[in-house]
């Protein structure tokens, strides 16, 4: 599925990973905004002049576009080197969060801000979301880090 | 000795760089800063584009973003203040983390101008038939100084300072290379 790292095109300009990083990071910029800006609602911490729904209404589609955004510049850097990453605790631990963030928040958060979930339960589940995206970053940049630790 | 080198050598500046754990969690609360609080000045921008959140008023959006957008605008500032100060020899050589200061001046510019003909008359704006330039204007500067600020700030990690950098082969990958390589 993946080229050895030498013969990916992706690694032949020193400009494509950057640029890469850069839509990555803009991506889960606005994933994790439109998402946080959701969960801090159901927590009650801000934006209460509107519903829980309106607000996650609002910024479904942007955060469908963050999501899009990351999911596409995130396995292009995974492919410029990925035994790497492959190898790489931190990367896995990334993964495994993901695994987790992205079925929680459609199947989960999703139907708790569309319902103007307010009670202890929402709560849980808006900071198990916002933990879950959280430990997706940590994974993320702990996976250049990871190696001093041992 | 020179002011960045007095700089990273105070105590806690000296700890922070060298620690393999403190060093990458300080990282990680700057970018969760700027993923969760950047998340809300784009929303704040593309509502003044009309773009998004067209049902919300500009008043909704704007007073109630600004208290969480401050929030973290103060812990975004003073992680990446830690993360320089502890690379100030590097940091103070580096032309992209230059160019970050300057667009980072240019939000204060863009405050000074836009804050009480955008953010503080948001009544007025709500009010008109559609919505005027100066918003519009607002919106769009905002999001490519912000995009400027985050784009800068990835490639502070890339510069490999003065001078010719050595021949490398294509497309060897020696080390990883990673968001968080920063200036290390």
């Amino acid at each position: 599925m993946f080229l050895a790292a030498a013969e990916n095109p992706l690694n032949a300009s020193d400009l494509i990973f950057p640029v890469l990083e850069c839509i990555h990071i803009a991506g889960f910029t606005i994933l994790l905004g439109t998402i946080g800006l959701v969960d801090l609602r159901i927590l009650g911490l801000g934006l209460r002049t509107q519903k829980p729904a309106e607000i996650a209404r609002d910024v479904g589609p942007w955060t469908l576009i963050g999501l899009v955004l990351v999911l596409i510049s995130g396995p292009l850097l995974f492919s410029s080197d990925p035994d790497m990453y492959y190898l790489n605790p931190s990367f896995l631990v990334k993964m495994v969060l993901l695994a987790l963030a992205i079925p929680f928040h459609y199947l989960v958060r999703r139907k708790v801000a569309l319902a103007n979930g307010s009670g202890v339960g929402s709560k849980i589940v808006a900071c198990t979301s916002l933990a879950l995206w959280v430990g997706v970053i940590f994974g993320g940049i702990f996976i250049g880090f990871v190696n001093q630790l041992r | 000795m020179g002011i960045a080198d007095t700089i990273q050598s105070i105590g806690f500046l000296t700890d922070l760089r060298e620690s393999a754990l403190v060093y990458p969690i300080v990282m990680t609360t700057h970018l969760t800063c700027i993923a969760v609080f950047g998340g809300m000045i784009l929303m704040t921008d593309l509502r003044l584009l009309g773009i998004a959140m067209k049902d919300r008023s500009v008043t909704d959006v704007v007073n109630q973003f600004r208290i969480w957008k401050r929030v973290g605008f103060c812990i975004m500032v003073t992680m990446g203040a830690l993360l320089a100060g502890s690379e100030a020899v590097k940091y103070s050589g580096n032309p992209f983390f230059w160019a970050k200061m300057c667009f980072l001046a240019m939000v204060a510019v863009h405050a000074i101008i836009f804050r009480p003909r955008v953010y503080n008359n948001t009544a007025a704006i709500d009010k008109a038939p559609s919505l005027p330039g100066r918003a519009k204007l607002a919106g769009a500067l905002s999001l490519f100084i912000w995009l400027g600020v985050l784009s800068m700030g990835r490639l502070i990690g890339y510069y490999e300072g003065p001078g010719p950098a050595p021949a490398k082969p294509l497309a060897t990958v020696t080390q990883p290379r990673h968001i968080s390589q920063v200036a290390r």
